[in-house]
């Protein structure tokens, strides 16, 4: 079976390489983008199970973007994991009318975001 | 790579060692007092200075002194709010402690690396520019571009000697969509309508056209078609294009956004044409062009709403509505609690709930609407609800400041006790004034009523409110219960609202569930009861008793 494939978006490139790094270690197959619109111009090239979106971009925002995958005929169906800084009720709210799965607090550490993905992949191996 | 490091704990020095053992990186330790660290990175010829920090630490002194000596500063913190307190003064990298050797290394690596090519990234404040700049000529929702943008086009359009159609298309009842299901959704219906108009108008007409919004963050549209040799068309032909792009507006909301957001959306057009006149300013001919075609709209808009409150007078006149009873059932037990009485209008063009609420409230009738639904509701079941069973009645905060509603009692209520009706409040309209309201709350209250919020967790009516209004249940939206056995960020905000809930002395209903693992999930998350399609087997219909 292939390697799961996760599209990682975040503005910050930092962010971005070492998330990438530490997935590519655990055996993903792992795609970024730099911002929202980088990130649905990939989707069609990527065809990730699960994309992991930073909340707080320039231009599109990370809500955006989840709404934008979650509408969509095609990628409807892709896990989408929000990333936030903030993780307080109305924040979850707006998650939940973007449509998003799971969600993870930054800071985080390294293992926990790995836990989250491989839960969130799990889970939506068993409802496909 | 030569890592300097003041650590505090020997937690944290045994993971760096491990973590520098890891990436082939040589480790140096500061005493544990050292201020100033950048002075010893210099010395020891480390690029990267690993910091744990103090509550006392001054981290951007730290920074700008790494700064200085070009070495990477990675900040290592013991809580994410410390984390997020120092993440403010820039840090290449930051680590939330305790964390793993492997964390630990590429984190260092990742820090050093920004270092090196901190240079590469000038043009981020250029970018940024460029969008800002692009965001004020674009509508943000729709992405379509405003009028001034155009402006050019017509020009080029009208100097070749063309006449342009003006189609003002206003859409009524959208801001309904924005109080009941918020700013954002409005703004997704929006971009949805956007597309549907685009896609009709790509596949209809041969003529080049363009499409912008009245004003940017508005519902109105304004469409210019170049039409060679064009000739007006006449107000038959005019409302017969209406309909169709109103069909098509309509099943698109509907596919994206459910059938009860596609009813409340309703179109008017007016038009007006556009020729060229060498003695009045281009913009202004445009804009003379644009409020003709939008009156026109607005006169059939008025037209049409008169003749809806008309239909709903005779509706009401009529009493033709039906009462359907959904079954409320204790998630432990799968026993019936209760049931919902929902109305539904056997007009096909007043089926909608929130259509009919809306068009009640511009012609003044939401009063009589709120009375003959409840003496139906209680009427429908009275003589079937088990004495041990509640029944749930949907009222809006309007139908509190009707006074006959205030004297619900004995006489409407037959032989049903208070204390078996949950009054559900919908926040439709958001309630202004609190005290007032809670004041006929506590009157209810009195006389054994219980109360019910609907749609929490949706919309925005937040914890806050409902925290006001005290309720005895709390119902969670469809939106939260839907795959909620799949969906974690749903699980965590049901959590949320059961603990929240029984902190209140409430019990939550989870409303939608539709499947057998959503109910499995939701009951091992403490909900304490649910309706849904799932129980449809035991849904009441008054019809069914006659």
């Amino acid at each position: 079976m292939a390697a799961p494939r996760i599209l990682v978006v975040d503005d910050d490139p930092d962010a971005l390489d070492i998330v990438q790094a530490y997935l590519e270690s655990r055996g993903y197959d792992v795609a970024t983008a730099a911002d929202g619109t980088e990130a649905l111009a990939r989707l069609e090239e990527v065809r990730p199970d699960l994309v992991l979106l930073d909340v707080m971009m320039p231009g599109i925002d990370g809500w955006e973007v989840a709404r934008t995958i979650k509408n969509h005929p095609e990628f409807g169906d892709t896990r989408v994991v929000m990333l936030t800084a903030r993780s307080d009720f109305t924040d979850k709210q707006r998650g939940l009318r973007a449509g998003a799965d799971d969600y993870i607090v930054k800071p985080m550490r390294l293992e926990d975001l790995g836990r989250k993905v491989e839960r969130n992949l799990e889970a939506s191996r068993r409802s496909a | 790579m030569k890592v300097l490091a003041r650590t505090r704990s020997a937690a944290t020095r045994q993971a760096l060692a491990d973590a520098a053992a890891a990436i082939g990186a040589e480790l140096v330790h500061a005493g544990p007092e050292t201020g100033d660290l950048s002075r010893d990175a210099v010395r020891a010829g480390a690029s990267v200075i690993f910091l744990e920090l103090r509550d006392t630490e001054d981290v951007a002194r730290q920074r700008q002194a790494a700064r200085e000596v070009g070495a990477a500063l990675v900040l290592g913190c013991h809580s994410p709010e410390a984390c997020r307190a120092a993440a403010l003064a820039e840090p290449d990298e930051w680590i939330l402690l305790p964390a793993s050797p492997h964390e630990i290394g590429m984190r260092l690596v990742n820090g050093e690396r920004r270092v090196r090519t901190a240079a590469g990234r000038r043009s981020e404040a250029e970018a940024a520019a460029f969008v800002r700049y692009r965001e004020l000529l674009h509508d943000a929702a729709t992405g379509l571009p405003t009028l001034p943008v155009l402006i050019p086009r017509v020009r080029e359009w009208l100097e070749a000697g063309d006449e342009l159609m003006l189609r003002y298309l206003h859409f009524v009842w959208l801001e309904r969509i924005e109080d009941v299901y918020g700013p954002e959704k409005l703004d997704e219906v929006i971009g949805t309508v956007a597309e549907a108009v685009r896609e009709f108008f790509q596949g209809k007409e041969t003529g080049e056209h363009v499409l912008t919004l009245d004003h940017a963050g508005d519902e109105d549209f304004i469409l210019i078609t170049r039409a060679r040799a064009a000739t007006a068309p006449g107000e038959a032909a005019v409302s017969a294009l209406s309909h169709e792009i109103e069909r098509l507006v309509h099943q698109r909301i509907a596919e994206r956004h459910g059938r009860e957001l596609a009813s409340l959306a309703g179109l008017y057009i007016g038009t007006a044409s556009l020729r060229r006149d060498p003695g009045i300013r281009l913009e202004r001919l445009i804009y003379r062009a644009i409020r003709k075609a939008a009156r026109a709209a607005l006169d059939v808009g008025e037209r049409e709403r008169e003749r809806k409150a008309e239909r709903l007078r005779t509706m009401l006149r009529e009493g033709a509505v039906h009462m359907e009873y959904h079954p409320i059932v204790v998630t432990q037990t799968q026993n019936v609690y209760g049931y919902e009485a929902l109305a539904r209008g056997e007009y096909p063009d007043l089926r909608s709930p929130e259509l009919v609420f809306q068009i009640a409230q511009e012609a003044n009738l939401i009063w009589e609407v709120g009375r003959l639904l409840r003496r139906l509701a209680i009427e429908g079941i009275r003589d079937r609800l088990a004495p041990d069973q509640f029944l749930f009645l949907n009222v809006d905060p309007y139908d509190f400041e009707d006074p006959t509603f205030r004297e619900l009692g004995p006489r409407d209520l037959g032989v049903v006790d208070p204390r078996r009706i949950v009054l559900e409040i919908t926040e439709r309209v958001a309630i202004t004034d609190y005290p007032r309201f809670q004041e006929h709350l506590a009157a209810f209250r009195q006389l054994g009523f219980r109360l019910a919020v609907d749609d929490a967790g949706s919309g925005y009516a937040g914890l806050g409110s409902i925290a006001n209004l005290a309720p005895d249940y709390i119902k969670l939206d469809i939106s939260l219960i839907s795959d909620i056995d799949s969906n974690f960020l749903k699980q965590n905000l049901v959590e949320t609202m059961v603990s929240f809930a029984e902190g209140q002395g409430a019990q939550v209903v989870a409303e939608g569930v539709e499947r057998p693992e959503e109910l499995e999930t939701i009951r091992q998350l403490g909900v304490h009861l649910a309706q849904g399609f799932l129980f449809k087997h035991l849904e009441e219909d008054e019809r069914a008793a006659a």
